[in-house]
């Protein structure tokens, strides 16, 4: 089904904040903001929760590290114990360092693929939205129209009454 | 013109006509079947008839000359030869004229490695440098393939028409007859000498040593009335004089001496027995360098301190001279008087030589050795040597014969005069005029290119032969090898000109049955006398004792004055690789550094620090040596003066034997690439020949010539030195740390180690290490000691560990870039300003157990075996390096280049038991690990434990002074186990824990305590 | 934070720059066609690549022996090439990570341009290991897979193998943390430039790009972990370059100083590097309003407080050598300093000791030729103590019989040209294709110092200023 959505450009990161705290405080659905660089405050204005991001990050680099030093450890002393230098088979110190960059390697990689897929952004995605300004020089707050009650006309009051210096309605297909 | 002729020869087996089937064999000696039909020379009926099963032999080949009959493998008999299984002939030594006793390691019917006799009685196991490369030279490429008239290609039969023709002439016009050869140590072919001129008139077999000691033979002549080299015993002798003579160099039979010097100094005795030995000499030899007192003089003092000792032990004696001796050596006379004391304690049991050409010199040494009793002891006079039997009198009667142009033909046996005689041009215009001249020379060199007829002789390996190296003492040479090429024994070469027919073979046979089984004693068989000779490869039989003449005191009478050299001398010396020159074509000997000055790949003219001083020279600044004879002829050379501690300010010491007509083949020698540089001279030869400076003056080839000038050219040579620092002190130019001393060889002397109070090392270390040890030993575990005090620095052992392990030459520019491959080298450091004290360290891959060159392998490429081995796994390294740079003692070796041999023939002396490392791998000494896979083996197969002294690594085998001992640690009752225990036992490093399986018996000097010898209190008086 | 805690008044940006400035003045260089400048370093660049690729061809199929390094010395120029490159690889991801953590935001304008450095530095430093094997084919036998020897695996005990995963990690992470940085401003480039290949590219790579704020939302955080992971990752990754020596027993290699030392030194050089890089760069591409004077100065402090560090190291090496008693020690580094190749050592702390010390002088730090200078001369300075420590250490060691000398062959030196040749190559066509700046960084800190008065385009950075700043270097500490 489709969906209209009002979609307010600013030219003021400080408009854009004040629009959102607004809109959210009368209970508008806000679908996204666009802006061409992180707004500080914004996701508090947004209410967006703290990414989850970093456990996974973390459970990553432990899990790859002690894969590893396990590894290290069968290598050497299981499968094929091999008398290097006099050291004993399970030499741990020296395991250490490869098991650190392992761990960093993994928790690295795991945490940018996640990201891409929760973001869902993969190599030549077309924008999902045109805006070619939000990633210039433009703020961009877009609205959905969810229930009648809501006149258009009022949208837009509220939009200029913050400064938006163009506001257009949408109707798209809705994800 | 060599060139001109040269190329007519073909290089390579490839080449040749008719490529010879040996090397098709040796090529797909892999990708034939079995069940080949023996019409073609298969590799089966190839490997009978290498195991010489004699029939399949003849129809195999079908070669035009004598066949080869039975011989019989040392131990093993021939129908147990099996492909894979190396089996050893007994046979002699062709490398020199000392004949040591030699195995020929056989494997899949070619020989490829030359080991010492253990058994044979005066060699002992031992076998020098020279008898270890000597392997080479059969498979040389460049060696004849067949009989030569007028430089073209011939036949034996077309040549021996020739020769026979023309030599019948000679006997309708009594021409003279002459037969011109080094010293002739076989019996055998003596005789057939003799019977050949005994059908001419005029026929005389002269014999000359291009090293000569003539001198030695004519003074017994003057002195004891008949022209003998006594054999002399290092082995019976307390106390050893030596006025320079190298004998454990180069002298006469160096490994038998050396072998004996080293049974008189042996420690682990009890009680220990050490001999004393003073060496006066001019340069520093091998033997100085071990000596316990070492005298430098000039070549003109030598004389006087002989005279001045006979003095004195004349008045010790009161022996009444028929004349005055001049007693007087300036300010030395303490030590004189010490020296004769010492003697005349040990009458009897002391050994006075002389290496000098001076006939007095020589008289008056005989003279030394007979008031001390010696002649019976220490010289033994009734079994001579038959080692130097060369009379220079009769070179010089000959050479004027040929000026004269009186000699009809000249036949030339093993000898080069063209090159090694001082008159060489003389010569080559000589023998022009001589109507036939044969050589039997076995290449194309300076004297056999100008000869008509070449009758190129067999390897000592190709052929059935003999050699009496003392009388009494009969060496039997056993081919172990049909000959590669179409050459034919000199004994049959003789034979057939005098109309004898029979085989080498049979003449050997024929003359020992009627001159050597009678003296054999045992009674028995012949035919079994004869199979035991061929088993053990010698015989020793009774000497009838003929009864020294009383030393006739007439000789002394009218004794020759003796010529002291002016000014700056020259003294000429062989190497112990080079000698006369003889093997100039044998990458191994020309790859191996000198012991003494660590240069390789070239001669070089040495000066004392301080004569260099004076000189202003500069190592490497190549210099014209002159000098003008009476005549006003002037000879000169030029060569890179390089710096030798230890030898006299009045001394510039030359090495003969280079500048050899062949070398050129080494200017490719070694990896081809961009900046590669040629490993030859300016000449396109390796050295420069030095032979024009010795002399034949008043029947003696003199070393020594005065009158030196030298002359800076200006021009700078590097030398291809493999050793950068000298000494184990460190740089004086260095601020805090300079003149620190390493201690990394430890010594002490006789006197310290009685009273018990020297202890080399702590104890076997007990570091406790950072980390626990799960590895413990339990089965064997493998471990080297080498001791220092025996150990002469000969380097025999770094020879048979490139033989063994298949190493390849590099040639002079990579040594010049320090990447030798050597698994084994002898570090030789000095102590001392111009009164050096020398001390020989074999250095080879220590086998850590904490090896620090296996935990920084990224690949696993090298690790520990559980008998302690540091295994190098060739095939899964990458060459990060990261090893050698690791390793302490910088013993591993890295393959920088593919290194073709040099010669593609040479691959056929590889040993199949031992991979042949490719680019870029690194590789180092593994203690020999195929010999101890090898005992293993056929230890399981017969069911036994490996007896301790069951294996014997490469090096430990040949090594001349037992030096070198291998076992197993953990048998209490072994060898090494119980060397292990003594004071004298250190580890190189020890300190750090890498735990080293290589030990080492520190140097013992035989002084008083202070370690003080007396020549440097001369030196500080 | 601090940055937080005080009022800017010094600008970032010059010149009162709104955002759509830096869009266009950033695309510029996309668009337009390159100076004669960069074609001149361009073509200079790709000869020596050339010159470089011959000469590693020619070893590959000849052999280790085209080098000069001998059965005592095993490496020396290759090696020192290795750790050179290694080390000025690190100052990227420090600007980038380390400054990031301790908000230190002048690092906006150069982050992005440090990173590629970092990126092609590694890439060549990556080369060396390789090409110095005897048997360079079997390079990938240093990574444990399963394999039919055994399975053989490798030792993991040896440095090398450590140094393998390091450099690996190091470089992906580098090139991960590169890459997103880079996806806003891609999508800037995307919607900026009207067909073309640059737009293609920057389409297919921007990955639909939108500056939406909750992709923004979650972009900070991962930015921030891959910063907090990259931190101890720089750290860790020139410690295990050390140890290659640290671990090996031969005097003047083994020493537990070496990590923090090497670490030091890497930063040391990185940021000469990026001095040398961005002054280069702010001229060829016109950038002189976003990698201000503050900029360099910034950085010159940085590279006084490193150089300092060094020489502590130096001064500490030596102490403990002499002081430890240990004759081969003592030995080791007294022929370091004084023996055949004293020269080296002479050259290495001119450069990286004496000549920093111009930097405490503001005229001097405000000279950008000089500044340029000077920071060619600590290149080459760290060059030679990589050289110092490799070399020197192995040519005398314990046993006197082993000592050699070394002598690079024209091999040699040509692999290290070369290596200058890909570098620069790389860093040139990053200049055409990429925004050498982060824009959407840049974008974010243009009001930092405009609140107030009213920018006069110059940036005249006040009294009391530097102290500020040198508290706030990215040291530990100077975070609180």
């Amino acid at each position: 089904m489709s969906r209209r959505v009002v979609i307010g450009t600013f030219a003021e990161e400080g408009g854009l904040l004040a629009f959102i705290r607004a809109a959210r405080s009368q209970g508008l659905t806000l679908v996204d903001a666009y802006t061409p660089y992180p707004v500080h405050g914004l996701d508090a204005a947004m209410g967006l929760r703290p990414s989850r991001l970093p456990w996974l990050c973390f459970l990553a680099a432990v899990t790859g590290a002690a894969l590893k030093l396990l590894f290290e450890f069968w290598t050497t002393t299981v499968d094929w114990p091999l008398n290097v230098g006099g050291k004993p088979w399970n030499s741990l110190p020296a395991f250490v360092p490869v098991t650190f960059e392992v761990m960093v390697l993994s928790a690295g990689l795991t945490t940018v693929f996640a990201f891409l897929v929760l973001a869902r952004l993969w190599p030549g995605k077309p924008p999902a939205r045109r805006l070619p300004r939000a990633t210039e020089d433009r703020f961009v707050a877009v609205l959905e129209e969810s229930d009648a009650r809501f006149q258009s006309s009022e949208l837009r009051a509220l939009f200029e009454q913050f400064g938006a210096e163009h506001v257009e309605e949408q109707l798209e297909e809705s994800a | 013109m060599a060139q001109r002729k040269a190329q007519h020869y073909w290089r390579s087996w490839e080449e040749g006509p008719g490529a010879s089937e040996f090397v098709q064999i040796s090529r797909d000696e892999f990708a034939e079947s079995l069940d080949r039909p023996t019409e073609q020379f298969s590799r089966r009926s190839f490997l009978k008839a290498a195991g010489f099963t004699a029939t399949v032999t003849a129809l195999a080949a079908g070669c035009s000359h004598a066949p080869v009959e039975k011989a019989i493998p040392y131990l093993i008999q021939p129908e147990e030869i099996v492909p894979g299984v190396s089996y050893f002939y007994a046979t002699t030594c062709g490398g020199c004229s000392a004949a040591c006793g030699v195995l020929a390691k056989n494997r899949d019917g070619r020989p490829i490695k030359l080991e010492g006799n253990p058994e044979h009685p005066l060699s002992r196991g031992g076998l020098c440098v020279v008898g270890q490369a000597s392997l080479l030279n059969l498979y040389d490429s460049h060696r004849l393939k067949g009989p030569l008239r007028e430089g073209q290609e011939s036949t034996w039969a077309e040549a021996d028409a020739h020769i026979r023709a023309q030599l019948e002439t000679i006997r309708a016009s009594r021409g003279a007859v002459r037969v011109l050869s080094g010293t002739v140590s076989s019996p055998t072919l003596r005789a057939q000498i003799q019977t050949f001129l005994a059908s001419f008139r005029d026929a005389r077999h002269i014999v000359y040593d291009a090293l000569s000691s003539s001198a030695i033979a004519d003074a017994h002549q003057a002195t004891h009335g008949e022209r003998r080299v006594p054999h002399f015993r290092f082995d019976k002798a307390d106390v050893i004089v030596s006025f320079d003579a190298d004998f454990l160099g180069t002298w006469i039979s160096p490994v038998e001496f050396t072998r004996d010097y080293a049974s008189g100094r042996r420690l682990d005795t009890l009680p220990p027995r050490m001999s004393h030995h003073t060496q006066v000499e001019s340069r520093l030899s091998l033997t100085g360098a071990k000596a316990d007192q070492r005298i430098r003089v000039s070549p003109a003092e030598n004389a006087a301190w002989i005279e001045s000792l006979a003095a004195c032990l004349a008045k010790t004696a009161g022996a009444a001279l028929p004349f005055a001796l001049n007693g007087e050596v300036g300010p030395h006379n303490s030590i004189i008087e010490q020296l004769a004391r010492r003697l005349w304690q040990a009458r009897g049991r002391c050994l006075v030589v002389c290496g000098s050409q001076e006939p007095r010199a020589q008289i008056l040494v005989n003279l030394i050795n007979h008031l001390l009793g010696n002649y019976g002891t220490t010289l033994d006079w009734n079994a001579p040597s038959q080692q130097k039997a060369g009379n220079d009198c009769e070179l010089e009667a000959l050479s004027e014969e040929l000026d004269r142009g009186r000699v009809a033909a000249l036949f030339l046996l093993h000898v080069n005069p063209v090159y090694e005689l001082p008159n060489g041009p003389a010569f080559r215009a000589a023998l022009g005029r001589v109507p036939l001249v044969v050589n039997f020379a076995d290449r194309w060199e300076e004297t056999s290119s100008l000869s008509r007829f070449l009758c190129p002789d067999h390897n000592p390996l190709e052929s059935w032969g003999d050699a009496e190296a003392v009388r009494g003492v009969y060496g039997l040479c056993q081919p172990a090898i049909r000959p590669l090429g179409n050459t034919r024994s000199v004994l049959e070469s003789f034979a057939a000109w005098s109309g004898d027919t029979r085989s080498a073979y049979e003449l050997v046979r024929a003359h020992w049955r009627e001159n050597i089984f009678p003296h054999a004693g045992n009674a028995g068989e012949f035919d079994a006398f004869w199979d035991r000779a061929v088993e053990t490869g010698f015989v020793s039989t009774a000497v009838q004792a003929t009864n020294a003449k009383p030393f006739s005191f007439s000789a002394l009478e009218n004794l020759p004055k003796i010529s002291t050299p002016a000014g700056l001398s020259m003294v000429l010396y062989p190497k112990v690789a080079m000698l006369d020159g003889r093997f100039a074509e044998n990458p191994w000997l020309q790859e191996l550094p000198d012991p003494i000055s660590k240069v390789a790949w070239d001669n070089y003219a040495c000066f004392s620090p301080a004569a260099a001083q004076r000189l202003g020279v500069q190592e490497g600044d190549v210099v014209r040596l002159e000098t003008t004879t009476e005549g006003g002829a002037t000879t000169s050379t030029e060569l890179p003066a390089f710096l030798q501690p230890g030898q006299h300010d009045q001394v510039v010491a030359v090495a003969l034997g280079y500048g050899r007509q062949g070398t050129e083949r080494f200017a490719n020698a070694g990896p081809k690439w961009l900046f590669a540089r040629s490993g030859v001279g300016a000449d396109g030869r390796v050295g420069k020949n030095a032979a024009p400076f010795v002399t034949l003056r008043d029947g003696y080839l003199q070393y020594v010539r005065g009158g030196i000038r030298v002359t800076s050219t200006g021009r700078r040579s590097a030398l291809a030195s493999t050793q950068g620092h000298h000494s184990l002190t460190m740089p004086k130019d260095l601020p805090l740390v300079g003149g620190q001393h390493r201690d990394i060889v430890r010594e002490t002397t006789l006197p310290a180690l009685l009273a018990g109070d020297f202890k080399a090392a702590p104890s076997p270390a007990k570091i406790n290490g950072l980390w626990p040890t799960d590895h413990p030993y339990t089965g064997h575990r493998w471990a080297m000691a080498i001791d220092l005090t025996a150990c002469t620095g000969c380097s025999g052992c770094v020879v048979a560990c490139q033989a063994e392990n298949n190493i390849p030459v590099v040639g002079k520019d990579e040594v010049l870039r320090h990447r030798e491959m050597h698994w084994m080298r002898i570090d030789r450091y000095y102590a001392g300003e111009d009164e050096v004290d020398v001390v020989h360290q074999p250095m080879l891959c220590q086998q850590c157990d904490n090896a620090p060159c296996e935990t920084v392998c990224p690949v696993i490429a090298t690790v520990h075996s559980a008998e302690g081995l540091n295994q190098q796994i060739y095939n899964r390294c990458v060459g990060t390096r990261y090893c050698a740079n690791n390793c302490p003692y910088k013993t591993r070796r890295f393959n920088w280049f593919n290194y073709m041999r040099e010669d593609a023939l040479q691959n056929l002396a590889l040993n199949p038991d031992v991979t042949v490392r490719s680019r870029g791998i690194m590789e180092k000494c593994s203690f020999c690990v195929q010999r101890i896979e090898a005992a293993r083996i056929e230890a399981r197969r017969s069911d036994k434990l490996i007896a301790d002294g069951q294996i014997q690594t490469a090096c430990q085998q040949s090594c001349p002074a037992q030096a070198i001992v291998f076992g197993d640690l953990n048998d209490p009752s072994s060898r090494i186990s119980k060397m292990v225990q003594g004071p004298r036992r250190f580890a190189v490093l020890e300190e750090f824990n890498f735990r080293p399986a290589v030990n080492y018996l520190a140097v013992v000097r035989n002084r008083d305590a202070s370690g003080k010898s007396p020549s440097e209190d001369r030196s500080n008086g | 934070m601090a940055s937080q805690s005080r009022p800017f008044d010094i600008p970032l940006v010059a010149g009162r720059k709104t955002p759509a400035d830096v869009t266009r003045d950033i695309c510029r260089s996309l668009e337009g066609k390159p100076t004669l400048l960069w074609w001149c370093g361009f073509f200079l660049a790709l000869s020596l690549l050339a010159l470089g690729l011959s000469a590693v061809s020619y070893e590959i199929a000849t052999g280790i022996g085209t080098w000069g390094v001998n059965r005592t010395v095993g490496w020396a120029v290759g090696i020192t090439c290795f750790v050179f490159w290694v080390g000025i690889g690190h100052a990227g991801t420090l600007i980038s990570a380390i400054l990031f953590l301790l908000r230190q935001r002048w690092r906006t304008a150069v982050n992005r341009s440090a990173e590629a450095m970092t990126i092609f530095a590694v890439m060549c430093a990556g080369i060396f290991p390789v090409i110095h094997l005897g048997r360079p084919w079997m390079a990938y036998w240093l990574f444990p897979y399963p394999n039919t020897r055994g399975p053989l695996w490798v030792n993991f005990r040896s440095p090398l193998v450590w140094d393998a995963f390091a450099i690996g990690t190091y470089f992906t992470i580098s090139l991960v943390f590169w890459y997103v940085g880079l996806i806003p401003d891609l999508a800037t480039v995307r919607d900026q430039l009207r067909g073309g290949f640059r737009h293609k590219l920057a389409s297919l790579l921007s990955l639909g790009w939108t500056g939406s704020f909750r992709t923004w939302h979650r972009y900070e955080s991962v930015y921030l972990m891959l910063a907090g992971l990259a931190t101890p990752l720089v750290l860790s990754v020139h410690t295990i370059v050390s140890w290659d020596f640290a671990t090996g027993v031969i005097p003047g290699w083994h020493a537990t100083i070496f990590p923090p030392y090497f670490v030091a030194g890497a930063i040391f050089s990185g940021v000469a590097m990026v001095l040398t890089l961005v002054l280069v760069a702010r001229k060829t591409m016109r950038l002189e309003d976003y990698i201000t004077a503050r900029h360099i100065d910034v950085m010159c402090k940085l590279v006084l407080l490193t150089s300092g560090i060094v020489a502590i190291a130096y001064a500490t090496e030596f102490f403990t050598a002499l002081y430890s008693a240990n004759a081969y020690e003592e030995f080791a580094f007294l022929n370091r300093a004084f023996g055949p190749f004293g020269w080296t050592y002479a050259i290495m702390v001119s450069c990286n000791v004496l000549v920093p010390q111009l930097l405490w002088f503001r005229r001097v730090r405000s000279n950008l030729w000089v500044v340029f200078a000077i920071s060619i001369l600590i290149n080459i300075g760290m060059w030679f103590e990589r050289f110092v420590i490799i070399l020197t250490s192995l040519h005398r060691d314990f046993l006197p019989s082993s000592w050699t000398s070394y002598r690079p062959t024209p091999i040699e030196l040509c692999m290290l040209l070369g290596s200058f040749g890909l570098f620069f190559t790389l860093f040139l066509l990053f200049c055409r294709l990429l925004p050498v700046v982060a824009m959407a960084e840049v974008k974010g800190v243009l009001h930092v110092g405009h609140e107030k008065e009213p920018a006069t385009g110059t940036v005249t950075p006040r009294p009391g200023v530097e102290e500020w700043e040198i508290a706030n270097m990215g040291l530990p500490g100077g975070a609180a």
